[in-house]
C-alpha cells in the first residue's frame, strides 16, 4: 500500500502516540480515536473529542468501520494489541486502510521510543518539527546523563512496579525502556538479574515469592499506575500486599507512585527521566510524573 | 473388603495431602534450601527471606489451595447428587458466572471513580452475584420438579451473567479490562494469613453442615421417589443442598477467582478410588480428594514455567478432563452409565 504524504484522517489506536502529535503540532491530522475523551491524559487531545475534531470510532477491538471509511481513514496506527485481534487488522485492509502498528513501547533505549516521532513526522509532512523536537529530548537526556554519571558512589537500587488482579506482580524487564531510564538517572533496577521470559513483550510477571526476593531491600519503590490507579498513601499500597511492611523503601519512606499519565507522556520521557534523576537525589518537590507516597505502613 | 478399601483409600489421600502440601511449601520459584525449609519450619532462626517466603507466601497459599480445592470439589459433588449428573458442577448452575459479574461490576464502578475495590469488597462482591444466581436458581427450583429442568435454568443463568458480563466490560477502560481479565484466570496468589482464617471458618461451617446430611443425601441419592417415603422434603432439602453448594463454591470464586473442573473431575476420582456412593464416605473422601488435586494442580501452575505462573484453571482442566473422559469410558464399558 502507498501512503501519500502528508497522512489525512487518521484513526489512532495507539495511546503513547498521541503525545507524538502533539509535540509536532499535527493533531489536526488525526480524526479518529479509539479512546474515549476520558481516557485521555494529555488536555489537547481530550479539547479536540470534546468538540469533535477527533472522533471516537471504537476501540482497537472493535472499530466503527463505517464511520472510519465515511470520513475517508486513510491511516490506522494501532499498537500491538491489534495481534490478539487480527481479524481487525484484515478487515481494515481489507477496506483500503493501511495500518501501521506502532512498536515504540518495545523500545529498548528511551530515545529510541521518542525517535519514533520522526516516524510520524514523515506522515504528516512535518519531518522538521519532529527532527527538532527529538533534538531537545536528546539534549535533556544527556543533562541527565551527565548529572548522573557526575555523582560517586554506590547505586541505588529501584523497583518498578504493580499488583495484578490475581496476585502476581508486574515489572519491566531488564531491557525494557524504563528500566533504562533508571540505570542513566544514576540508580541501579532492582530486577536487572531476574530469569526473563523469552517473549517480546517488555513486561513479565513474576511470583510473589520472586518479588519478594528481589525487591525487599530495594532503597526505592514506585509503584505503576498505569493499569492500576493512583495511590494516595503507603497505607493503600500495603494494603493490597501486607508483605510490603517488610521492605526496607516502605520502612524507610521511600515509596512513589507514578502518575496515570506516565505512559502517554510519551515525548516527555527527558522530563520522565529526570524525575528519577530528582527521586534518587532526593529532590523530590520538582517532580512531575512521580510523587511521593506518605501514610502508614500497617495494613490494618 | 469394602471396609479396607476404604480405610486404604483415606490412607492414600491422607498421605498425598501431606505430600503436595510439603512439596508446596519447599518448592517455588526461589530456591530455598530444604534445610533452611525444616528448620524454619521447627521455629529456628533462618534468613529472613526464606523465612518470610515460606511461612507468609507459601504457607498460607497452601493451606488455601487445600482448603478451596475441598471446598469445590465438596460443591460439585453435592449437584452431581442434586442433578443426578455427572457433569454438574459450580459453573452448572451459574454461580461462578454470577460471581464473576458482581466482580466485574465493582471493578468497573470503583475503578471509574479512581477508588480501589480492596479484598474485602471483592470477596463480597463474589459472594453477592454467587448468592444472587443461587437465589434464582431457588425461585426457579419451587416451579420446577425436575432436576434436569433445574440444571437447564442453572445454565441459562449462567449465559445470562456471561453476556452481562461482556456488556459491561464493552463500556470498560481497557485498564479495567486487564484486571478483571487477570482475575478471570484464577489464582491462589497473594492469599495471606487474614484470608486463611475467613475461608477456614466459612467452609468448616459448610462441610459440617454437608456432614450431617450425608444420611438424607443418601436417601435422596436412591431417588426422589424414594427420598419422600422416607420422610423427606425434597423441595427443601433440594434448596438446602444448593445453599451449601453455592456458598462453597462463593467462597473459592471469592478468594481465588473462577477455577473451573475440580467440582466436576474429583467426585469422580474418588468415586473410582472408593468404589462406593455412601455419603458418609464420599464427603470426607471429595474434600480431602479436592485439596489433593488443587495442591497438585496449583505446585504445577507455579514451579513448571517459572517465573511465569500458569493460572490454576488452565493446569485443573488439562489433568481434570483426560481423568474424567477415562473413567466414564470405563463405567460405560461396563455399562455403568446410563
Amino acid at each position: 500500500m502507498i501512503l501519500r504524504q502528508p497522512v489525512e484522517n487518521i484513526y489512532l489506536a495507539a495511546s503513547a502516540v498521541m503525545d507524538m502529535f502533539v509535540s509536532i503540532d499535527a493533531l489536526d491530522h488525526i480524526r479518529f480515536s479509539s479512546i474515549k475523551p476520558d481516557g485521555w491524559y494529555i488536555p489537547e487531545a481530550r479539547e479536540a473529542m470534546a468538540v469533535g475534531r477527533i472522533l471516537y470510532a471504537g476501540s482497537y477491538s472493535a472499530p466503527d468501520y463505517e464511520k472510519i471509511l465515511e470520513r475517508g481513514c486513510a491511516l490506522a496506527v494501532e499498537n500491538t494489541m491489534i495481534y490478539h485481534t487480527p481479524e481487525v487488522k484484515e478487515q481494515l485492509e481489507r477496506l483500503g486502510i493501511p495500518v501501521l502498528v506502532d512498536y515504540s513501547s518495545y523500545e529498548s533505549e528511551p530515545m529510541g521510543r521518542t525517535e519514533w516521532v520522526k516516524c510520524y513526522g514523515l506522515l504528516t509532512g512535518r519531518e522538521e518539527e519532529a527532527e527538532k523536537i527529538f533534538e531537545d529530548q536528546a539534549r535533556k537526556f544527556e543533562t541527565v546523563k551527565e548529572a548522573a554519571s557526575d555523582k560517586e558512589g554506590e547505586r541505588k537500587t529501584v523497583a518498578f512496579f504493580y499488583f495484578t488482579a490475581n496476585g502476581g506482580v508486574n515489572v519491566r524487564k531488564s531491557s525494557d525502556y524504563l528500566a533504562r531510564m533508571i540505570e542513566m538517572a544514576g540508580g541501579a533496577y532492582v530486577f536487572g538479574g531476574t530469569r526473563e521470559e523469552e517473549s517480546a513483550s517488555s513486561t513479565m510477571t513474576l511470583q510473589m515469592e520472586e518479588f519478594y526476593k528481589t525487591a525487599r531491600e530495594a532503597d526505592y519503590l514506585i509503584y505503576n499506575s498505569t493499569v492500576d490507579r493512583e495511590l494516595t498513601s503507603v497505607k493503600e499500597l500495603v494494603e493490597k500486599q501486607e508483605l510490603l511492611t517488610k521492605f526496607k523503601a516502605v520502612q524507610e519512606g521511600n515509596v512513589f507512585c507514578t502518575r496515570k499519565n506516565i505512559y502517554q507522556s510519551s515525548m516527555e520521557l527527558g522530563t520522565i527521566m529526570d524525575d528519577l534523576h530528582k527521586l534518587l537525589t532526593g529532590d523530590w518537590e520538582e517532580m512531575r510524573y512521580i510523587y511521593r507516597l506518605f501514610g502508614g505502613q500497617s495494613a490494618e | 473388603m469394602k471396609r479396607s478399601r476404604c480405610v486404604c483409600g483415606f490412607m492414600i489421600l491422607v498421605l498425598l495431602l501431606f505430600a503436595f502440601f510439603a512439596a508446596n511449601i519447599c518448592a517455588g520459584s526461589v530456591r530455598v534450601p530444604l534445610r533452611d525449609v525444616l528448620e524454619i519450619l521447627l521455629g529456628k532462626e533462618r534468613e529472613a527471606v526464606f523465612r518470610d517466603i515460606v511461612t507468609e507466601i507459601r504457607f498460607p497459599r497452601a493451606l488455601s489451595a487445600g482448603i478451596l480445592g475441598g471446598a469445590l470439589a465438596l460443591s460439585g459433588y453435592l449437584l452431581q447428587i442434586l442433578f443426578d449428573n455427572p457433569i454438574a458442577g459450580p459453573f452448572t448452575l451459574g454461580i461462578s458466572s454470577g460471581a464473576r459479574l458482581s466482580v466485574a461490576l465493582v471493578m468497573v464502578v470503583f475503578l471509574g471513580n479512581s477508588a480501589e475495590p480492596g479484598f474485602g469488597v471483592m470477596i463480597m462482591a463474589a459472594f453477592a452475584g454467587a448468592m444472587i444466581s443461587m437465589g434464582f436458581v431457588i425461585l426457579m427450583s419451587r416451579f420446577m420438579d425436575s432436576a434436569s429442568m433445574l440444571i437447564v435454568s442453572g445454565v441459562m443463568i449462567g449465559y445470562i451473567c456471561s453476556a452481562i458480563t461482556d456488556l459491561v466490560v464493552a463500556f470498560a477502560d481497557d485498564a479495567d479490562i486487564v484486571n478483571l481479565h487477570n482475575w478471570s484466570k484464577g489464582s491462589f496468589s497473594g492469599i495471606g494469613w487474614s484470608h486463611v482464617a475467613v475461608m477456614f471458618l466459612t467452609v468448616s461451617a459448610a462441610v459440617l453442615a454437608v456432614f450431617f446430611l450425608s444420611k438424607p443425601i443418601g436417601a435422596y441419592g436412591l431417588g426422589e421417589a424414594y427420598a419422600q417415603n422416607l420422610g423427606l422434603d425434597v423441595k427443601k432439602f433440594r434448596i438446602l443442598l444448593v445453599l451449601l453448594s453455592s456458598a462453597l463454591s462463593a467462597c473459592v470464586t471469592a478468594f481465588a477467582g473462577p477455577v473451573s473442573f475440580v467440582g466436576i473431575a474429583v467426585p469422580h476420582m474418588v468415586k473410582y478410588l472408593f468404589r462406593t456412593a455412601r455419603p458418609a464416605v464420599m464427603i470426607p473422601a471429595c474434600f480431602l480428594g479436592g485439596g489433593v488435586f488443587c495442591l497438585g494442580c496449583d505446585l504445577l501452575a507455579r514451579i513448571l514455567f517459572a517465573p511465569r505462573e500458569l493460572s490454576i484453571s488452565t493446569v485443573t482442566a488439562v489433568l481434570g478432563a483426560p481423568v474424567v473422559i477415562l473413567i466414564m469410558a470405563g463405567k460405560k464399558q461396563k455399562g455403568d452409565i446410563r
